[in-house]
């Protein structure tokens, strides 16, 4: 019986046709989803896809892959089922046995052992995938399509294990003895937690591991509406682009799984695909949910501290839990039980949260999964201090326990101020005045960028340098003592402009197009301007044109193009998410263009400043 | 060749050098054949250049200097007032 209450909708499932078709029957696993029908849409969009659909991978072949990737994961549900569908291809018993108890494969073709063993793996333990497994695809004979395909497929064998761990779904099948058999005797291969990459000893050659061909936004609409609802696109769709078809079945389900609030708030979401990305030791998508997150209004440190340990977070009790629930489903599916799912309960999530909560983890893991498999690279940094625990969190067992937890309030690891803001908090002005030292300049010229004026930041450094000292004992090291200084010295502009009369807003979210980001300048600038004008007539002309950007553009060029902070850097200094950085950044430097063309522009006499 | 509109679409990260080396050939062959793109991107690049360089904003040591002196010089009597206060 399904571990959750069934809720048979009047009007059964029609979308599903494709399953009635080539399967001959409509999985229990989608019925079990049909609580929320746009779940079970989105699970049959993946998989009538890859699965159902021929494409570089011959049907047989990725059904033996699905088995032995849901047999590795002792996934009685579907194990059975992929038992079934591939007796149905006419492949005979004697060689599904075979399937499950040799990992050698040697009956098979070579190309088809290489790829099997490959999505074994990546399913098993997708950080331990290098570029040397795409090689040894390569020259047995796979091109970049079919490998494209085989990660695409492992990513959903994981999504439906994952699900079907959850759900515990009424098989369709009884388990044909010969499997139950045979993976009884295998050792206990449910997927093992990640290894931590530094173990890895050769530097591993970063991917991506197949091309991404160029796909505008225009001709593959998908990637229009993406870039609009995300701000910028993410690499991880990007270097999909070779299989169009494919990353739109994906799109259409993510959509259908994660932008609907009317069950989890996309914050829960989020939260959830951070938690079980940091326990999958996927930095990639630890990077991009913490990125999502701030753009959501958490604040940097509590993204970092969910990544490292949600336990010690300022979530509520509930979210905690519920946390606690994905991680469990998302890493240690062996280990989920029913009890997992009335504990949920116990805390007032009603059934249609714990579904989705389990589709989301799923989900979480077909992107954990594709994203090691193709070798997509990152957009952010992720967080350092997640970095640093990942040793500790690859060799736990399990995530650490309430009392052993991982704080990040007990002092911001890579910070080379940690000692001096040490001796600041026990009162030695000495160390706060070296630290103060440290930092004016970047302290200065935020205060110019947010006022406005070099006057008025000189006085506000002062105030912002006494209330910092004032305040040290506040400073938990959940983020670098930089960082911390930026925010207070934010606080005293802030108060400095409450008073004067004309506020400009340093926040103001509203980043809607203007008419204004379209270039108006279009003469050519003189080859090289640098030599053509003195270092005091250009650093004149870049500081007024600085000063004439509106305050949350002027504040972004500073930091970065002046301060030469990375965009990561900055986004933490301003509480903003990085693509929301990218996008006032180049606003700013293509303002400053418009405002230095006339000075720079070939034809232009020189003038004297 | 893309358009000027897919041009722009990737204008941000292509100045910070982050497109995928499929992207940067397209962005590259219309940039060779679009001269107001071609423009554009060069005098951001500058831009971007210059500013950078350009050491503004630079707070002189003669300056910063008394600055801090008055923070500390200020903590430190408020600390001493402390200290002497009967506890």
């Amino acid at each position: 019986m399904s571990s959750l209450k069934k809720n048979r909708p009047k009007d059964p499932i029609r979308r599903f046709a494709a399953f009635q078709e080539i399967l001959g029957f409509i999985p229990n696993l989608l019925h079990a989803q049909s609580r929320l029908p746009r779940l079970a849409e989105a699970h049959a969009s993946l998989e009538s896809a890859v699965r159902l659909r021929d494409g570089s991978i011959p049907r047989l072949q990725k059904e033996r892959v699905l088995l032995c990737i849901a047999a590795d994961r002792q996934d009685a549900y579907c194990s059975s089922m992929d038992g079934k569908v591939l007796a149905l291809l006419g492949l005979p018993e004697n060689c599904i046995g075979e399937l499950l108890t040799s990992r050698s494969h040697k009956d098979l073709a070579p190309s088809d052992a290489a790829s099997l063993q490959f999505c074994r793996k990546l399913a098993r333990d997708s950080p331990s995938v290098s570029a040397d497994d795409i090689d040894a695809l390569h020259s047995s004979g796979f091109d970049d399509q079919s490998i494209f395909e085989a990660v695409f497929l492992t990513a959903f064998a994981t999504y439906r294990c994952t699900l079907s761990a959850g759900l515990a779904p009424e098989p369709e099948f009884a388990l044909p003895s010969f499997v139950s058999k045979e993976a009884s005797k295998l050792p206990n291969a449910t997927p093992r937690r990640g290894t931590a990459p530094h173990v890895h000893a050769a530097p591993r050659r970063n991917g991506p591991y197949v091309p991404a061909p160029y796909l505008s936004p225009k001709a593959f609409e998908p990637f229009g509406v993406l870039q609009k609802s995300h701000g910028f696109m993410p690499n991880f769709f990007r270097a999909q682009s070779l299989r169009p078809d494919l990353l739109q079945a994906e799109l259409e389900a993510v959509e259908k799984i994660l932008q609907p609030e009317d069950v989890l708030t996309r914050v829960q979401k989020e939260c959830i695909l951070l938690a079980v990305s940091a326990a999958n030791l996927n930095s990639y998508c630890v990077a991009v949910h913490c990125n999502l997150l701030r753009g959501l209004g958490m604040t940097p440190e509590e993204g970092d501290q969910i990544a490292v340990d949600h336990r010690q977070s300022g979530l509520s009790e509930s979210d905690r839990a519920l946390l606690d629930f994905a991680v469990k489903l998302g890493t240690r599916a062996s280990e989920f039980s029913r009890e997992d799912v009335a504990n949920l309960r116990g805390l007032g999530f009603t059934e249609e949260q714990v579904l989705e909560c389990m589709v989301v983890t799923a989900l979480n893991n077909f992107a954990n999964t594709l994203q090691m498999g193709l070798g997509i690279q990152p957009d952010f940094e992720p967080p350092a201090a997640y970095e640093e625990n990942k040793v500790h969190l690859s060799t736990a067992s399990h995530r650490p326990s309430p009392e052993g937890g991982v704080s990040l309030a007990t002092g911001a690891p890579q910070d080379s101020d940690g000692s001096l803001v040490a001796l600041s908090q026990a009162g030695k002005l000495e160390a706060f005045e070296e630290l103060v030292r440290r930092h004016t300049q970047l302290i200065y010229r935020a205060l110019v960028a947010m006022l406005g004026n070099a006057a008025d930041a000189e006085d506000a450094m002062q105030d912002a340098f006494l209330s910092a000292f004032r305040h040290i004992g506040e400073f938990q090291g959940r983020s670098k003592f930089s960082t911390w200084l930026v925010a207070i010295a934010r606080n005293t502009a802030l108060q400095r402009l409450r008073s004067r009369k004309n506020v400009e807003s340093l926040d103001e979210t509203g980043d809607a197009e203007d008419s204004d980001l379209r270039p108006h300048q279009l003469r050519a600038w003189e080859d090289n301007p640098e030599q053509s004008h003195s270092k005091s007539e250009i650093r004149q002309l870049v500081e007024k044109g600085i000063l004439s950007l509106p305050a949350k553009y002027r504040v972004v060029v500073m930091l970065r193009d002046i301060q030469e902070l990375s965009t990561d850097e900055v986004a933490r200094q301003l509480g903003l998410s990085v693509p929301a950085v990218k996008v006032r950044l180049l606003r700013g430097r293509l303002m400053l263009r418009e405002w230095l063309t006339p000075h720079f522009a070939a034809s232009a006499r020189r003038s004297a400043p | 060749m893309i358009t000027c509109d897919e041009f722009f679409a990737e204008f941000a990260d292509y100045l910070e050098n982050q497109v995928s080396p499929e992207v940067r050939k397209e962005l590259e062959l219309h940039l060779s054949q679009c001269r107001a793109c071609h423009v554009l991107y060069d005098s951001s690049r500058k831009t971007i250049q210059i500013v950078t360089d350009s050491s503004s904003f630079e707070l002189p040591q003669n300056v910063a200097d008394p600055i801090v002196d008055k923070v500390i010089s200020r903590l430190r009597s408020e600390q001493d007032r402390k200290d002497r206060e009967p506890s």
